[in-house]
């Protein structure tokens, strides 16, 4: 996990280890890449020493230290440099720039153009031709860093580098070279050595236990052997729980090992599931692969989607009614790319954000709906919270404006408001008509029986430079079409 | 950055020589200049690096990238500003200067320099072409006045400077015409002389005195200078040549490259040399020893004169022809440089060591030579020196030229009057603020720095200008580059 050098860091670090990362990365503001503009390179970020050192120590205060690798990097170049990293209490050393010098770079700061001429930060094969960096050169150039680390060690009567992680005795400040400004600094906290309490370590020595063998994805990926090896139609009933994670992962990355992107048969894989999912429920959701949840779920419910089916609707000895109720979390279907998902019920905040192809319906989602969308359709049948659409560049989204004040709620800074056409209607319709399929839902019910006179309070949310390029495109497919006919 | 890839879609292409055959009959410039949109074509190929290394290169730190993009982009305006800002000689930096910029270019890492030379040449002819200089009087003055002496390169570039932050500036010439190296040293074919009449005429225009003709030390003495002026600036040049005091030196027909340039110049503008001093390499079998520059010229001009055949030696051996490994990219390489003159006709000889020479009724007539070789050079000490066994052989020699360099500035006179501290090369020795051992005197160019190129005397120039400048009025925002 790279963590931004900060204060406040720590209390972060902490969380993700405890979250069971296995490394921790802090990240200092002298480095980064050419392709940065000039105002981040040179105002952005604070030294990766003050990150690091608070991040050492609330880890060691809360007994966390010995689970994490500890990284650091930002402008890392010379044995002095991985010296005082380790003092502070990082294990791992991160070189990017001047691994990169000694490889040829000459700092053009071009690397976001693409024409690199020294053909470092290219994919250009004229430009690559032109690379001139060699293996030894790297080798050699880490050698002389060991060999300087290797006598500041010496000097420091330091054996192991483990024995200077955290080790902060080792470390003072030099006066002399302060400047005006930095002369009044304290450096007392940065230079402090918490002790661990119940001698968890100061440093990396037990690997994390990730519990990642018994996870319900090892049973779908058993049930689901013959629709992978032999495309063959499985179909199965699962209880799930909120303690199941990012169920369906796994067995995606399975699918694509064998099929690659285009995935299987849609429906070849069925699921369905009853109870209440946790997180990232059918995160990265393959082709082929079908969902079919009956209860709700925590947050991130098919983040990053590409391709598969997710169906959630509300668990059906409830009584109470599904468009006015909660059934999925937060940040749902995030930088989904690909698939279809019917949701009966109301989504939290940030639904579909960096939605880049989905096809969506749901009865209701929270604030900031839509946000970032780049591609898609998303039909809402019911409210939605403010900032819908904002920096919306892409996509279509049809809102059903039951109380009329859709206008005050939607981000018009890139999008447009317009009425239905015929056209919209079409996939309104199909698109509702697989909602109440798959979901039973009343609200759905109601429109499809009065479907004319409802598309009157549907609202199209199109961004505008978006339909220009839907319209080119359109017209260019005219093109084609009548100059065939004419050959 | 001029155009996003332009380096690739590009090649480099300089402006073209003129014929050589055509060329020899006249002293006019041998270079055919190219048109506008030539250039801002090759500056299309400037990438805009992140880390200019072209700056680095130039001694004066010129906005390379930045007026590259501005030229490609139409606005000469800028470009032009921007390229003064840095650069009090452009138009003949752009014509004479040996571009180390080009060598620290990050495109000639692999591919070819830009061609920065002639683009900063286009900016300003377009600039002077457009109108846009104009000369430009200040208006206040701080009452201070400045004596430079010397009005070479560094003198002007220091007297230019001085009058910008508005103080009196005067500068001495012991010779004639103004313009010390560009005007006497640089012969006509590589910088016509009324390209230095125009500069000339826009500093005197904003104020700046030149007294020529007027010989430091002998028509007014230095106690006089220290007297009326409230600061000298000694940029009398590094004049004393290097000498070849071998056997028969003492035969007629052997001159120093300086004298025999001096002379030519005259000629071109008319001057009357007297018979008895006159040197004219007509119908004679001409020998200039010395590889550089200088003998490059002497070659031009010997060429010019209808020298019967012209021979260069060098006894150093033939440099190489690309950059090597012991001088990596962004040095400024050793590399053979061949230059028009060496076009037009000459045969070039390495490792060629003058033994003596050898006369006939006091005249000389041959020279005796032998091969020679370098070895054990390492970082620590120079390569030796060793003489190939019986490689001795002789050339015919009606004329020679020596150009074999420069020592340091004139030991007496100025420099013996105002009882200057030198250092072990013969400099004239400053502090780290241009002055010398004498309170209120600072010296610039190559009497300070040793002979240089003209770059490094406009460089030298605009330094001393700061100092002097924060000398007087305790604080200068006179560039420090």
């Amino acid at each position: 996990m790279k963590l931004v050098s900060e204060v406040g860091v720590g209390t972060v670090a902490a969380g993700v280890a405890k979250g069971h990362a296995d490394m921790i990365l802090i990240s200092g503001g002298d480095g980064g890449t050419g392709a940065a503009p000039l105002s981040s390179i040179h105002h952005a970020g604070l030294p990766w020493e003050l990150g690091l050192s608070e991040a050492h120590q609330t880890l060691v205060l809360n007994n966390l230290r010995s689970r994490v690798r500890l990284q650091t990097d930002g402008q890392i170049r010379t044995g002095k440099d991985i010296a005082i990293a380790a003092i502070l209490g990082a294990e791992e050393y991160g070189f990017g720039t001047a691994a990169l010098i000694v490889l040829g770079c000459v700092m053009l700061r071009h690397c976001n153009l693409g024409n690199c001429s020294v053909g470092v930060a290219t994919q250009n094969e004229l430009l690559r031709k032109r690379f001139n960096g060699k293996v030894e050169y790297l080798v050699n150039y880490f050698n002389f860093v060991a060999e300087e680390l290797r006598k500041i060690m010496a000097n420091l009567g330091i054996r192991k580098i483990e024995d200077m992680i955290g080790n902060t005795e080792l470390l003072d400040v030099n006066e002399k070279i302060l400047d005006w400004k930095t002369k009044d600094l304290d450096f007392k906290d940065i230079l402090y050595k918490p002790e661990s309490k119940s001698h968890g370590g100061v440093f990396y020595s037990k690997p994390e236990k990730h519990d990642l063998d018994d996870i319900l994805d090892i049973k779908l990926i058993d049930l689901a052997k013959n629709a992978i090896l032999k495309e063959e139609k499985t179909k199965h009933n699962i209880i799930i729980k909120n303690t199941n994670r990012t169920v369906g992962s796994r067995l995606s990355g399975e699918v694509c090992y064998v099929y690659g992107e285009k995935g299987l048969r849609d429906d070849t894989i069925h699921f369905k599931f009853r109870g209440v999912a946790g997180q990232s429920f059918g995160a990265f959701l393959a082709k082929g692969i079908t969902f079919e949840l009956e209860g709700m779920s925590n947050d991130y419910v098919g983040k990053g989607i590409f391709g598969g089916k997710i169906v959630i609707y509300p668990d059906k000895q409830t009584t109470y009614k599904s468009e006015e109720n909660i059934i999925i979390g937060n940040t749902s279907f995030y930088g989904a790319t690909n698939g279809e998902a019917y949701i009966r019920g109301i989504a939290g905040e940030r639904f579909c954000i960096r939605n880049s192809g989905l096809l969506a319906v749901i009865e209701g989602v929270g604030d900031h709906g839509c946000e970032y969308m780049t591609g898609g359709r998303v039909v809402i049948i019911g409210k939605t919270g403010r900032n819908f659409a904002a920096g919306m560049s892409g996509g279509i989204a049809y809102v059903y404006d039951i109380a009329g004040d859709f206008k005050s709620k939607c981000n018009l800074g890139m999008v447009k408001l317009k009425e239905i056409n015929r056209h919209d209607s079409k996939i309104i319709h199909s698109l509702i008509t697989n909602h109440y399929k798959y979901t039973e839902s009343n609200r759905a019910k109601e429109i499809l029986q009065d479907f004319d006179n409802m598309m009157e309070k549907f609202i199209k949310v199109i961004p505008s430079e978006y339909e220009h390029i839907l319209k080119t495109e359109r017209k260019e497919n005219l093109k084609q079409w009548v100059k065939s006919i004419v050959e | 950055m001029g155009k996003i890839n332009g380096f690739l879609e590009i090649q480099r292409e300089s402006s073209k020589l003129r014929p050589s055959e055509e060329r020899i009959k006249d002293y006019k410039d041998v270079i055919v200049h190219r048109n506008d949109d030539k250039s801002q074509e090759q500056a299309a190929r400037c990438m805009d690096c992140g880390t200019p290394f072209c700056h680095w290169g130039c001694p004066i730190g010129n906005y390379i990238p930045e007026w590259n993009d501005l030229m490609f982009n139409n606005q000469w305006q800028k470009a032009y500003e921007l390229l003064s800002a840095t650069n009090n000689l452009p138009e003949i930096t752009g014509r004479i200067c040996p571009a180390p910029c080009e060598h620290s270019c990050v495109l000639s890492i692999n591919d070819e320099a830009i061609t920065i030379k002639e683009n900063e040449l286009a900016v300003i002819e377009h600039a002077f072409k457009s109108g846009f200089i104009k000369a430009n009087p200040n208006i206040k003055s701080t009452g201070k006045k400045i004596a430079v002496v010397g009005s070479g390169p560094a003198g002007l570039a220091t007297a230019d400077q001085l009058n910008k932050a508005g103080h009196r500036v005067t500068v001495f010439e012991r010779d004639k015409k103004i313009g010390g190296i560009l005007r006497y040293g640089i012969p006509d074919f590589k910088l016509e002389k009324d390209i230095l009449d125009r500069r000339l005429k826009l500093m005197k225009k904003e104020n700046i005195e030149f007294k020529a003709n007027t010989f430091v030390g002998v028509d007014i003495t230095a106690g006089e200078l220290q007297k009326n002026f409230d600061a000298v600036c000694l940029a009398c040049g590094s004049k004393v040549p290097r000498d070849l005091k071998i056997q028969g030196r003492e035969l007629k027909g052997i001159h120093f490259a300086m004298d025999f340039l001096m002379q030519s110049n005259k000629r071109v503008w008319g001057e009357k040399i007297p018979a008895s001093e006159l040197i004219d390499a007509k119908n004679k079998e001409v020998i200039v020893i010395g590889g550089g520059d200088t003998g490059a010229n002497c070659v031009g001009v010997a060429k010019r004169q209808g020298a019967k055949c012209i021979t260069q030696i060098e006894i150093l051996e033939k440099p190489p022809e690309c950059r090597t490994s012991n001088e990596p990219w962004p040095y400024y390489p050793l590399i053979l440089k061949s230059s028009s003159s060496h076009e037009e006709g000459c045969e070039r000889h390495w490792s060629v060591l003058t033994k003596r020479f050898i006369g006939k009724d006091g005249k000389v007539r041959k020279l005796e030579c032998s091969k020679v070789e370098f070895s054990g050079s390492s970082e620590k000490s120079c390569p030796v020196m060793k003489e190939i066994e019986a490689s001795e052989f002789e050339i015919n020699a009606d004329l020679v030229i020596l150009a074999v360099g420069f020592l340091h500035p004139e030991p007496k006179g100025l420099v013996g009057d105002l009882n200057l501290e030198l250092t072990e090369f013969g400099n004239v020795k400053t502090d780290e603020n241009f002055m010398t051992s004498k309170e209120g005197i600072f010296s610039a160019g190559d009497m300070h720095r040793g002979q240089s190129l003209i770059v490094w005397a406009i460089s030298e120039g605009r330094k001393a200008a700061h100092h002097i400048d924060k000398y007087l009025m305790g604080k200068s925002n006179l560039p420090i580059m």
